[in-house]
């Protein structure tokens, strides 16, 4: 008995290895990894480069069409474009009296938006904002550096570490499921937003991040949403990041305190 | 008092200085900087390129000055009985952070509490963190640099409250700048170093700082293109890291700690040498050359450590700037009340 259990637990792994597929439907959304990726002399993928999403996720990361700007001064240049959302299902399953928060949200962007008083972006947000990022992947951890608002995080790789406080960027534990870098983000200080829309998490938000090379220059790239407090079920983002190719590409300074001072104090200047 | 919380930070630094000179006594002390290791072999990444990964503190030089007090001269090291000295005036330091409660008839002030800064653990050999020229000291500036505005909480002991402008980048959560955000202050001191194969990156604790550092001999970027931290460029000499770091813009930080003094110009250049002496002390020195405000190149150095337990927080300065809605609000209601009192009069 215990020997066809055995072997029938063998074939289905087998069978699972040889269809590519995983059990669970943890695998990342798009082609399943190839051999033909940058990897680590230990033969983990290399995620070492300059990368950035593509999209209008940064807006909404629902599904939203275009609309007007708040002001018309800035006529198209500060239109919001058209875009599909990178949602899984299309929706985000707030509770009632959260999805009321986020309309809330979204009415008064311009006063709430942590972005908009570059405040640090947390998790997910810094990885489809319209900015490049930096990982530099060490044979321990790996080192996310973010141009917008110079954020950054380190991915420990060692042992679990508990968060010691709830931060803005949150504490990233990393490991490996195959060629997948899945990541757990937790102890969020719930401050940050997911977009320019109003969706929003709470200090109870936990994340569980995915980063799969499809090839050399692409990630497939999902994060799982879990906060009981504010959805009624965990809910998934998928998206791709691209390799920045360009000729000199390289990380520059997005100190953008600076720009946000007149807003955040300007009526508190000596008249 | 109109800036209590700026004054309480520059009286806690003051008092660390002032401790750093005076203070007492112990035998066989073990210093910062010291030589490096009989035989030590610097370990290599998987890739082959030296190991100075880990996270590093420049904890052990805090109250060491920036230049030499000009009655030392050219003495650049503490004496033995010195530094016997200073280990004990750190022993008793730690003893008084350890206490969970002020006495009862202690004098409390507005600052925090002992504990809150970070100590070195071990004397710092240096009598000055300038080692070049031999005089510990900055070179001259030049005329037209030593006219140069320095904003509030950054040197200039004038403070004033008129807008966000009035303050320090520093103070405004913006950057301390390259130098600034290593030398040694009250806390914050981290610098987590993580490599990968063509890169390092050095993330910094305070005002999170995370420098990118390519080492595959690209060019620099087009000088068009600016920034608080620079534009750096990294190459292994041996087992030495060296970084140079061009592209400044004009006119922000100074070199001084936490970025203040004098503001260095668009012409700045700095070149950073990071050598694993031993497994727990990285030595630290980078070279200043910017010839539109010192008359001659210098050096600054020390050494950092690795310590049990010591890791980066995030500091998140800008999104928990109390101090200058303070400061602004604190003028504003200053000047309200004046103009009330006039009315009066």
């Amino acid at each position: 008995m215990l020997n066809r259990w055995k072997a029938s637990i063998f074939l289905t792994a087998i069978l699972f290895i040889l269809i590519g597929a995983v059990p669970g439907g943890a695998q990342a959304r798009g082609a399943p990894a190839t051999s033909n990726i940058p990897r680590m002399l230990d033969g983990k993928p290399n995620f070492t480069g300059l990368w950035q999403a593509l999209g209008t996720a940064d807006w909404d990361i629902r599904d939203h069409s275009a609309a007007p700007g708040p002001f018309y001064q800035l006529g198209a240049t500060g239109a919001m474009p058209a875009g599909q959302g990178i949602v899984d299902g299309g929706e985000i399953p707030y509770t009632q009296a959260a999805a009321d928060k986020q309309k809330e949200n979204y009415r008064d962007r311009l006063k709430l938006d942590p972005e908009v008083k570059c405040y640090m972006p947390g998790i997910p947000r810094a990885n489809y904002m319209p900015f490049p990022f930096q990982i530099v992947q060490s044979q321990r951890d790996i080192a996310f550096a973010y141009e917008y608002a110079t954020s950054n995080r380190v991915v420990n790789m060692g042992k679990f570490k508990e968060g010691a406080v709830d931060t803005w960027m949150g504490t990233s534990n990393g490991k490996w499921e195959g060629d997948t870098l899945v990541v757990d983000v937790s102890s969020l200080n719930g401050n940050s937003w997911f977009d320019r829309a109003g969706n929003f998490q709470t200090e109870n938000t936990h994340i569980v991040e995915r980063f799969t090379l499809a090839d050399a220059d692409h990630i497939n790239y999902e994060a799982t949403i879990d906060d009981k407090t504010i959805y009624t079920r965990p809910w998934k983002i998928s998206t791709v990041l691209y390799r920045r190719k360009e000729k000199g590409a390289q990380l520059n300074e997005f100190k953008c305190v600076e720009f946000s001072e007149e807003l955040i104090y300007g009526d508190l200047k000596k008249k | 008092m109109k800036y209590p919380i700026l004054i309480a930070i520059a009286l806690l630094s003051a008092t660390i200085s002032l401790e750093a000179q005076q203070k007492a006594p112990a035998a066989g002390v073990k210093t910062a900087a010291a030589p490096p290791a009989k035989g030590y072999v610097t370990p290599k990444t998987p890739w082959g390129d030296p190991d100075i990964q880990g996270t590093w503190t420049s904890d052990d030089c805090i109250g060491t000055p920036l230049n030499r007090p000009a009655n030392l001269g050219n003495k650049a090291f503490y004496t033995e009985q010195e530094l016997a000295q200073r280990e004990g005036q750190l022993a008793r330091q730690a003893a008084a952070d350890s206490q969970e409660f002020a006495p009862t008839d202690a004098r409390v002030g507005t600052g925090p509490p002992s504990h809150w800064a970070e100590r070195a653990r071990r004397p710092c050999k240096q009598t000055s963190l300038v080692v070049d020229p031999p005089n510990g000291r900055t070179p001259d500036m030049l005329p037209e640099a030593r006219s140069r505005h320095v904003p509030e909480g950054a040197g200039n002991n004038n403070p004033k409250a008129d807008s966000w402008e009035d303050f320090s980048y520093y103070i405004r959560c913006i950057s301390r700048g390259v130098t600034g955000s290593i030398l040694p202050v009250i806390y914050g001191n981290g610098q987590q170093i993580v490599q990968g194969k063509g890169y390092v990156m050095i993330l910094q604790e305070m005002v999170h700082e995370a420098r990118v550092i390519p080492l595959d001999n690209r060019p620099h970027e087009s000088s068009n293109i600016r920034s608080y931290m620079g534009d750096a460029r990294g190459h292994w000499d041996g087992n030495t890291l060296v970084v140079e770091t061009t592209n400044f813009l004009n006119g922000k930080n100074g070199i001084g700690l936490n970025g203040g003094g004098t503001p260095t110009t668009d012409a700045l250049k700095l070149t950073e040498r990071y050598t694993r002496t031993d497994p727990n002390t990285l030595q630290y020195e980078v070279t200043v050359d910017d010839p539109k405000t010192y008359v001659q190149p210098f050096k600054v150095a020390f050494p950092l450590t690795q310590e049990p337990g010591y890791e980066n927080f995030e500091y998140a300065c800008h999104e928990g700037n109390y101090a200058m809605f303070d400061s602004l609000s604190g003028a504003r209601a200053q000047e309200r009340a004046a103009a009330e009192a006039a009315k009066k009069k």
